[in-house]
């Protein structure tokens, strides 16, 4: 290319530009994108009742969900941020009936080997509590959900991998519930990374690991039909050489 | 008329654990339900039941109650708002909770 041919290309473009007026001011207004104006108090948009209506679901109907909406669920998981770009994850769905009586078996049984040892009395009680639940049967590890999703977290990630993969599972939980399907994070998964046998049939290896699982159902009931209070947390807030609290 | 059906708040928890379960209060307004069944079907650790004779029937919690969580799905599906967990969400006891405030619903600054 030769100093004349691309001088005359800009020339071109200039051209261009002041022929077609209407293409230029729709770059204009491009970039002149007005900062949204929301007043104080305004109501709920969509994406904003979808997590504020997220509830842990622990109880599904029997009904297998579409394959193509875990898919699509799945696919935002996908569009999460990770440090440095790394996405360290990879995912195993399992809609087998006895693949998930295995994984159930193995977790049911963890948890009695918990509840022998003396390690036990050093557990929170809230989990102490979900341990000796699932122990004695009442308390079902994966809610008996159609579909379970597991999270695999390459340990090899750049920053702290746990973090992307929890990001991962947060858009696959919220546009599940998006479509009206319920979710539950199964952190008692984890148990499953130590049972070879099974690791092998799941086709799990290092570097990858099991971080959270999250069952996949359609909710019983209205899930939300009351909203659960939650605690305000601290908010520090420095401005113009203050420091404010507010919860 | 409120009748109130409330479980003791500082029962031992199962398999020999030190702790107490002080969090797990479930408290049912039964003036309110109607005996649709919902928060039984959904309570995830089984813990409630449905008493009373057939066209007057009401939710009340096990006498064998400790599994209660506090995950609040019986208060979240009921549509007469007659059953609740209390405290849901206080879990770092016996762990001092810190920088933390009242339970609040949500707020649209």
């Amino acid at each position: 290319m030769n100093l004349e041919t691309s001088m005359d290309s800009h020339v071109d473009l200039v051209e261009l530009e002041n022929a077609d007026l209407g293409s230029r001011s729709e770059r204009a207004a491009i970039r002149h994108a007005p900062i949204p104006k929301i007043p104080p108090g305004a109501p709920w948009n969509a994406t904003e009742e979808v997590i504020l209506r997220r509830r842990s679901i622990r109880k599904y109907k029997p009904v297998q969900v579409p394959a193509h909406l875990v898919r699509r669920i799945v696919e935002l998981g996908r569009f999460a941020p990770s440090q440095g770009n790394c996405q360290p994850w990879s995912f195993v769905v399992v809609r087998d009936r006895d693949l998930l009586e295995k994984m159930e078996a193995h977790c049911v049984g963890v948890c009695k080997f918990v509840m022998a040892t003396p390690e036990y009395a050093n557990v929170h009680p809230v989990p102490a509590l979900a341990i000796s639940n699932i122990a004695s049967g009442r308390f079902r590890v994966f809610h008996k959900a159609p579909t379970v999703i597991l999270i695999l977290m390459d340990k090899r990630g750049v920053g702290v991998p746990e973090v992307d993969v929890g990001i991962v599972g947060q858009n696959i939980v919220l546009g599940a519930q998006s479509l009206g399907l319920g979710t539950c994070w199964i952190g008692f998964s984890k148990f499953l990374n130590g049972n070879a046998a099974l690791m092998q049939t799941l086709g799990i290896a290092p570097p990858f690991e099991i971080v959270e699982a999250i069952t996949v159902g359609w909710p019983f009931g209205v899930p939300s039909l009351n909203t659960v209070e939650r605690q305000t947390h601290e908010i520090a807030w420095f401005e113009d050489g203050r420091k404010e609290v507010f919860y | 008329m409120t009748n109130e059906s409330t479980t003791a708040p500082d029962a031992p928890l199962p398999g020999g654990h030190p702790g107490r379960s002080h969090y797990h209060r479930v408290s049912i307004d039964a003036a309110r339900c109607d005996g649709c069944m919902i928060c039984v079907v959904v309570c995830p650790s089984d813990i409630l039941e449905l008493v009373g004779p057939v066209g007057d029937r009401k939710a009340r919690v096990k006498e064998d109650w400790a599994g209660c969580m506090s995950c609040n799905n019986c208060y979240a599906v009921c549509a007469s708002q007659a059953i609740r967990a209390t405290q849901p969400y206080a879990l770092p006891a016996p762990r001092e909770q810190m920088r933390i405030g009242e339970f609040a619903p949500p707020r649209n600054f």
